[in-house]
């Protein structure tokens, strides 16, 4: 069973393939970072089975790495990581078609499909891996290639948001480095089961400084306010089917690293404390802060990119709230996969793909008009019609709307919500303005809208404005299925993160 | 059984070609294949002492138990502890395999750098031969006296790579240089003196055993503040540092590689064998405190001056002052980990602060100096463009370069010996060279070109330096292939409190 580690390989071996393609044809090279991301799910999918049916629901490849530290190169995946990792495949095959046309024209194109490939890998090796050490190194290899896609093929001043973005997140990794070498120092374990075990022994004290230090390193590239400021540049800078990975996977990466290493590892830990209480009602809090600060900035905003990455921040809001709803105590280290828990994760496959709809949408909007004040926008809908639609369903399941995807996992997160406030009153505030938060973001949504679409164009270019060319169409269909199916039939995904038994 | 012939004959083997290249060159200018004969020349002299190397790890480890501290003495006489001679363990070893391989990708670079069919070129390259065999006689010396003249020989030799181009600013640096080692081997001399006063010999062994045992431990205090200081003014350990960017940015960019990746890393392995093996007083004095708060200095020092500097070959220099800093974090954990980092970071950070000065030192050859000269550098020289980024990424630490995992290796051993603020210094001081870093990547390519000269990046002397992109990527990916030359020193640590 090699599934995993071909994961790793192919991007990796398809770094200078993709690059000699490209040299030739630009739109080949696309074709062949899709056709890696493509089997790249495939391989994916085959854990799948073992992942239902094995008693612990896990799938695990051990290889040797670096046996000074007694790191293992451990790929693992359970219902979480992997319902994570094939939606982040599904978005580069996605992010790889829509460039075809969308970059068509601009310079280098080669190298912009280099390093879409090297990110691909960060991307996808974030979510399957177990040891700690390698998770850092895919972190890290998430930021270089996208700060170099920003810079080089984004919009106005990228190398500015470029920078903020790198300066941001790795100014957050470091303080996940100090995190993960302190555990490395008191359990002398690069894997992430092993360290909780051990951390278990080991004084509450000095464990709540490493969850306040990892937590406060991901909270970075989750974009939680008040570390939110790299976000709205680089998501709005950056060309669109990068916004999309932007805001589909790498800030859900941020959500899922919280998932797993501060609440999984090192949580259990100092569960039990009043420290532990209080670390949970601080997630509620900040959540509920960047959720209204988010939706409230979509709200006056008028660029159109600017309104999809201020809405990234309100979700993000969410997915802490749904995380603060993290068991609290339960008693040593066993934690049992809740309703709140379950719609968190769901809720970062369906933002994922309903974000990732929504900023191609912009993008296929901006790459058509040239404009993207929405105020200059309107009557888009009868000239745009593909879009127009695409746009409506992406930006009615952002606001919760059904049938559409998010709609379900955000009901799952209010759900657990109130589960969880029959035992903590703490939560009924937090969960109030969490719904009222709802209800702001289904006013941005039918703002932007109703800005773009209807009404009467504002400006008349001289441009004929026609509907978007046929990669991008088929990228956008691609996602539009998934809004809908998840919408309607989330059961398979839901499945899969129900088995997760431990964390 | 290891044979004093088994040691030197690395040493005799580089210095023996070093004399005849001088002669070998004469007849080699003749000819029409100059540059490929003069390679086939440098390759036969490393080849050659690569395998004498080779001849002398093998022995070593094929020992019954590879004994640290295997003394092997000119004479066999019963007082043959207190004689002169060498010493080899895990250390010495692994340093040389390490001076052979990256000494012979400089040398390659040298070739193509300083023009191989000018006269003096070949006066460099014998020097570069001989300071290699220097720095190799001090990593197998047995004694203090031993170690202090052979690692003279290669400080002080230094400074004939660093005025090759007899310009007044290298002049004036190289005198500033010499006059500080100078002023630092008399405070070792001094030093030393006292320590044979103390103990009657100045071998390894037998200080150490004698150290322990010693009563009044004063004068030992006085000894140990001047040899450190002696050493940390060679190492350019904050507050003793200035001199080194004035002397890597005037030397030329081969010589600043040399420099960084042999001469540098070979005044801290000096400095970690005489502190932490011979002199360690723990007792006497709280110096791993001292040398923490020097850590926590260079670190911010070197990286606060890379960060106001114009120039590009400064900042790198200033890093390498940086680098210094974040090493010395490993030493004062003394730990298994600790060492285990620091014999990393003189590899890893080595080879990257030699890239990085190879790849300024091609784009200077096209009159690219300062920030602002180095405006759409990606467009113009797109492959150097990449070394340099990779460079930087490395040093700023961005996994899975191997910047990341040397830093990685000493901050957690910082953690494990309970000074986590010096590793909060240190990723802290990281975030900066990242700012600094990046500054210097955004001029590369988010600046358009202030002209459109069209450059055709010059493909042979690319080799070297992609040897050492593709070194950096895969040791830092995989590092066990260094760890596997790294564990048997590790393991024999009895020395280490």
């Amino acid at each position: 069973m090699v599934a995993l580690l071909l994961v790793f390989l192919l991007p990796t071996l398809g770094i200078p393939i993709v690059y000699l393609t490209g040299k030739k044809s630009p739109r080949a090279a696309a074709i062949v970072v899709a056709l890696i991301a493509l089997a790249n799910t495939g391989l994916l999918l085959t854990t799948v089975p073992e992942v239902l049916n094995s008693s612990d629901h896990v799938y695990v490849e051990p290889y040797a790495w670096i046996s000074i530290l007694e790191s293992e190169f451990t790929l693992f995946v359970d219902g979480i990581s992997l319902s994570l990792a094939i939606i982040t495949s599904v978005l580069i095959v996605v992010a790889a078609l829509f460039s075809i046309d969308y970059m068509e024209g601009k310079k280098n194109l080669a190298v912009y499909y280099t390093l879409l490939t090297m990110l691909s890998l960060g991307l996808v090796g974030v979510f399957i891996t177990s040891n700690i050490l390698l998770f850092y190194f895919c972190w890290e290899l998430m930021l270089v290639p996208a700060y170099f896609i920003i810079g080089g093929w984004g919009y106005r001043s990228p190398f500015r948001a470029a920078f903020k973005f790198f300066i941001f997140t790795h100014a957050g990794a470091v303080f996940v480095l100090l995190g993960i070498g302190a555990i490395y120092m008191f359990t002398g374990a690069t894997d992430m089961f092993l360290a909780q075990q051990s951390l278990m022994s080991v004084s509450p004290d000095l464990v709540r400084w490493i969850l306040l230090s990892l937590t406060a390193g991901f909270a970075v590239k989750m974009a939680v306010v008040p570390v939110h400021m790299w976000l709205p540049d680089a998501h709005s800078e950056a060309p669109s089917p990068m916004s999309a990975l932007l805001s589909g996977v790498i800030i859900s990466a941020g959500a899922y690293a919280i998932l797993r290493l501060s609440l999984g590892t090192v949580f259990p830990a100092v569960m039990d404390t009043a420290f532990g209480t209080d670390f949970v009602h601080g997630l509620a809090i900040f959540g509920v802060l960047s959720a209204f600060f988010g939706s409230l900035i979509a709200l006056v905003e008028t660029d159109i990119k600017r309104i999809i990455a201020y809405s990234s921040i309100a979700h993000m809001g969410y997915v802490l709230f749904g995380l603060s709803l993290f068991p609290s105590s339960l008693g040593a280290g066993v934690v049992v996969i809740t309703a709140a828990i379950t719609g968190t994760v769901l809720h970062l496959v369906t933002h994922a793909v309903s974000k990732g709809l929504l900023f191609l949408s912009a993008g296929a909007i901006m790459h058509q008009t040239e404009v993207r004040d929405i105020r200059e926008m309107g009557g888009l809908a009868g000239k745009m019609p593909f879009t127009a639609v695409s746009s409506t369903i992406a930006a009615l399941s952002i606001a919760g709307t059904p049938p559409f995807a998010c709609f379900i996992s955000e009901f799952l997160i209010f759900v657990g919500a109130f589960e969880v406030i029959s035992g903590d009153g703490f939560f009924l505030l937090p969960t109030a303005l969490m719904l009222i938060a709802t209800v702001l973001s289904l006013a941005y949504s039918l703002r932007y809208l109703s800005h773009v679409f209807l009404g009467k164009p504002k400006t008349e270019g001289e441009k004929k404005i026609v509907d978007v060319p046929i990669y991008m169409k088929a990228a956008m269909a691609i996602l539009v299925v998934f809004v809908i199916v998840l919408g309607i039939w989330p059961t398979f995904f839901i499945d899969l993160i129900n088995t997760v038994q431990f964390l | 059984m290891v044979d004093i012939l088994d040691v030197v004959l690395p040493i005799i083997s580089l210095v023996t070609f070093a004399v005849l290249t001088i002669p070998v060159f004469r007849v080699i200018r003749k000819t029409q294949h100059r540059t490929a004969l003069a390679l086939a020349w440098f390759a036969t002299a490393f080849l050659v002492s690569g395998a004498a190397v080779a001849n002398l790890a093998l022995q070593y480890y094929s020992l019954e138990s590879p004994l640290p501290f295997l003394s092997v003495t000119l004479s066999d006489t019963p007082l043959s502890e207190f004689s002169s001679g060498f010493m080899i363990d895990g250390i010495s070893v692994y340093m040389a395999i390490m001076f052979v391989a990256v000494s012979a990708i400089i040398l390659v670079y040298s070739v193509f750098y300083v023009d191989s069919s000018k006269r003096p070129s070949e006066r460099y390259f014998a020097i570069m031969l001989v300071l290699t065999a220097a720095l190799m006689g001090a990593v197998f010396a047995g004694d203090l006296l031993t170690l202090f003249i052979f690692w003279e020989a290669a400080a002080a030799g230094s400074s004939f790579l660093m005025i090759y181009k007899k310009d007044p600013v290298s002049l004036n640096s190289t005198l500033k240089y010499l006059v500080m080692i100078i002023i630092a081997s008399a405070f070792i001399v001094f030093g030393l003196s006292i320590v044979y006063g103390l103990t009657g010999s100045l071998n390894f062994w037998a200080v150490r055993e004698a150290l322990m045992t010693l009563a009044d431990k004063q004068l030992l205090v006085i000894a140990f503040i001047l040899i450190a200081s002696g050493y940390a003014i060679e190492a350019a350990i904050v507050p003793f540092h200035f001199w080194l960017p004035d002397a890597y940015a005037a030397s030329p960019s081969s010589s600043a590689a040399f420099l960084s990746a042999l001469i540098d890393q070979g005044s801290y392995y000096v400095l970690i064998r005489v502190l932490i093996f011979i002199l360690t007083p723990p007792d006497v004095l709280n110096w791993t405190f001292m040398l923490a708060v020097m850590a926590a200095l260079t670190m911010i020092v070197g990286n606060l001056f890379a960060l106001i500097q114009d120039n590009v070959k400064r900042l790198i220099a200033n890093i390498c002052v940086a680098d210094v800093g974040y090493n010395l974090v490993g030493i004062t954990s003394v730990t298994a980990l600790g060492l285990t980092g620091n014999l990393y970071f003189f590899l890893m950070g080595g080879i990257t602060t030699a890239l990085s000065f190879m790849a300024v030192g091609v784009a200077s050859r096209y009159g690219f100096r300062t920030l602002e000269d180095f405006s759409g550098l990606g467009k113009k020289m797109p492959l150097v463009s990449i070394a340099l980024v990779i460079a930087a990424l490395s040093f700023a630490g961005v996994p899975p370069l191997g910047g990341f995992m040397a830093k990685y290796l000493v901050f957690t051993a910082a953690i494990q010996a309970n000074m986590s603020w010096l590793a909060v210094v240190g990723v802290l001081t990281s975030v900066l060279q990242v700012a600094y870093l990046l500054r210097l990547v955004n001029y590369m390519y988010a600046r358009d070109p202030k002209d459109e000269i069209v450059i055709k990046e010059p493909k042979r002397i690319l080799v070297p330096i992609f040897i050492l992109v593709a070194a950096i990527i895969i040791l830092g990916f995989y590092p066990q292939i260094v760890f596997n030359f790294i564990d048997p020193v590790v393991n024999q640590l009895p020395l280490i409190p």
